[in-house]
């Protein structure tokens, strides 16, 4: 059931966006598999936005950072092509801060109106997830734990961007403007704001190569968010709670 | 056969040239009494007012052809022996040849060439120097040999230290006035100190180059950490001898060894050394009227950032390691990532492992019957 089978992305007439949050209503093609929607147009736009200005970001970031190193000299090559790649780097930062302005505005704008799911929100019962995960990876439980829309994993990945990016865009701004900074605050935070980003740039880099292109590349394929959809059978596996929640069904008949 | 002996006799020759080189041949085995010979003969005439007249230059200068035995007999050269022939090699025989100087500069411009015999390694680093390119330039008062060294009377250029100071000061006055006040210079001078540079240690000797250059400017820093970076003289004075270290990790100093690897000969206006704590005047850091003391720190640093306010000072970690005291923000900054780097690294990487292992362990349960 849970192989690591490519879900079946099916090129489905899909029509236009439905709201991701609103209850995913599963498609009644006949014989065509069921798929749920998951992330909402805009909210897949955001996400190749963000990988888009990071891979930036990081491709004229780290050369500045490893000035030393040989392959940062091939970049940065002459004083000129210094001030290239810094002018690309603010280019990318300000492309990537449009992006948080938005999520955090749609953020806002819904929770003004008490319209904001609370699915990515971390609860009480991903301590407990990620405790019965942990037992099921330790052998000490046979199945894996039922997950709702968002597992804690999903959960950790977010929260961990979020502010993660939130860092990098705080001190990237400090560092890009440290004469109009200080004149509000401590001439402390220029120093610190280096080394801030400096290091989360790197720690944000190497989770992401091990956290989250793990679970949606290799441990499977999960494309969700750039096709917007997961197929049943993900569903199934992946998120039963969320899964048995709109369709009333069992996740796992057979209780394996 | 011929080849290796002819190749033993060059050896040989090499060697005793070589020798004689280092020790000049006039120099040999001659007593004290000897050697002074020619100078006693010249001297015959040329310490005697009444046997030598003033000549008077085409330039219209007054050349006086006295010489001072005193002042003959301290010369370098006089007590090794070296005697007038060897620098007036012109002038050997009596009657003296015709001599065809219009100005006393071009006669000393003239005869510096003697020193060549000798001395050709400083003679030939002259020939780089700022100096010879301002002679060049058409500057004829641009120092050559004798300016410095003296002429009758040579004499070890740094007995004392003080005295390279005073020599450069003959031109440079200005600029050996605000090395006097310096915390460098003040010493010297009092103290003779033996630690503190004299304008030679950082300027060279004989191949003195323009300090306006880029590539002066990109090797400065290093040229400070000569001393600044020597735990051994900087200890006698309670000085840290890790600031070089800490500003080559700080935002300048990252900027200006890149500079000074690949683009030596491209400006930059990343701060050196010099640009905050001062030139030929730097002063303790601890002087009010330094220009790094908290009083001019701002107006130092805005120099180069127009437009800093009051608070801007303090994004300077001031050569200083991190520390709770001076730099909190870094500090807390460093103290979080310390714990935090390892712990996201290391929980995510066993986890991901965790799951590798029990997701293969699934897979192939499976696919057995």
């Amino acid at each position: 059931m849970s192989q690591k089978a490519k879900p079946k992305a099916k090129p489905q007439p899909a029509g236009t966006a439905r709201p991701a949050t609103q209850a995913a209503a599963p498609t009644n093609k006949p014989q065509a598999e069921r798929t749920f929607w998951r992330f909402a147009l805009d909210e897949r736009w955001e996400h190749t936005l963000l990988i888009l200005s990071s891979v930036v970001l990081l491709l004229t970031g780290l050369p500045q950072k490893y000035r030393s190193a040989a392959w940062s000299q091939q970049i940065l090559a002459t004083p000129d092509q210094v001030t290239l790649v810094r002018t690309i780097h603010h280019i990318a930062a300000i492309v990537l801060t449009i992006e948080v302005l938005y999520h955090l505005g749609k953020a806002i704008f819904l929770l003004a109106r008490r319209k904001l799911p609370g699915d990515f929100l971390p609860t009480i019962q991903d301590v407990r997830d990620a405790w019965e995960m942990i037992k099921y990876l330790i052998f000490l439980r046979k199945d894996q734990p039922a997950f709702g829309k968002f597992n804690f994993e999903q959960k950790i990945t977010y929260w961990f961007l979020f502010f993660g990016i939130g860092i990098m865009v705080v001190t990237g701004f400090v560092l890009w403007f440290p004469v109009q900074f200080t004149q509000l605050f401590p001439g402390g935070i220029v120093p610190a704001a280096k080394l801030a980003h400096s290091t989360e740039s790197i720690v944000a880099l190497i989770f992401i190569i091990i956290w989250h292109l793990y679970h949606v590349h290799i441990e499977r394929l999960n494309l969700s968010i750039f096709t917007g959809r997961l197929s049943e059978e993900e569903m199934r596996s992946y998120h039963a709670l969320e899964f048995e929640r709109l369709t009333g069904e069992k996740a796992n008949p057979e209780g394996k | 056969m011929g080849k290796l002996k002819l190749l033993f006799f060059a050896a040989a020759a090499a060697l005793i040239l070589g020798a004689g080189l280092a020790n000049p041949v006039w120099a040999g085995e001659k007593t004290g009494e000897e050697f002074q010979e020619t100078s006693k003969y010249c001297l015959g005439c040329h310490s005697d007012a009444a046997k030598v007249k003033d000549i008077t230059l085409p330039s219209g200068e007054t050349l006086s052809l006295l010489i001072s035995p005193e002042h003959l007999a301290q010369s370098v050269h006089t007590q090794v022996g070296i005697e007038c022939e060897a620098c007036h090699s012109n002038i050997s025989t009596y009657p003296h040849p015709k001599q065809e100087y219009t100005s006393k500069r071009e006669l000393s411009r003239a005869y510096y060439q003697s020193c060549q015999k000798c001395h050709s390694t400083n003679y030939s680093k002259t020939q780089d120097s700022m100096h010879a390119q301002a002679a060049t330039a058409g500057n004829l008062d641009a120092p050559v040999c004798t300016d410095c060294h003296g002429a009758h009377d040579v004499r070890p250029a740094d007995e004392p230290r003080a005295l390279i100071s005073e020599t450069c000061s003959k031109c440079h006055g200005p600029i050996v006035e605000a090395y006097r006040k310096s915390v460098h210079g003040a010493v010297l001078i009092g103290e003779d100190n033996p630690d503190v540079p004299v304008c030679t240690d950082c300027h060279g000797v004989h191949n003195i180059q323009d300090p306006r250059t880029e590539q002066f400017r990109a090797q400065s820093p290093e040229m400070c950490a000569g001393c600044h970076a020597n735990a051994e003289i900087m200890s006698k004075y309670n000085l840290p001898a890790n600031v070089y270290d800490i500003y080559k990790l700080s935002w300048h100093g990252v900027d200006v060894s890149v500079y000074k690897a690949r683009w030596p000969t491209i400006w930059h206006d990343s701060a050196v050394c010099t640009d905050c704590h001062g030139v030929h005047d730097i002063l303790k850091a601890s002087d009010p009227a330094s220009m790094v003391s908290s009083q001019n720190l701002l107006a130092t640093c805005q120099k180069c950032h127009p437009g800093a306010g009051p608070n801007w000072t303090g994004a300077w970690t001031g050569h200083n390691e991190v520390s709770l005291e001076r730099t909190p923000f870094v500090f807390y900054v460093q103290s979080f990532y310390t714990i935090f780097v390892p712990v996201v690294l290391w929980l995510s990487v066993i986890y991901v492992i965790l799951q590798i292992i029990r997701n293969t362990v699934k897979r192939v349960r499976r696919s057995m019957p």
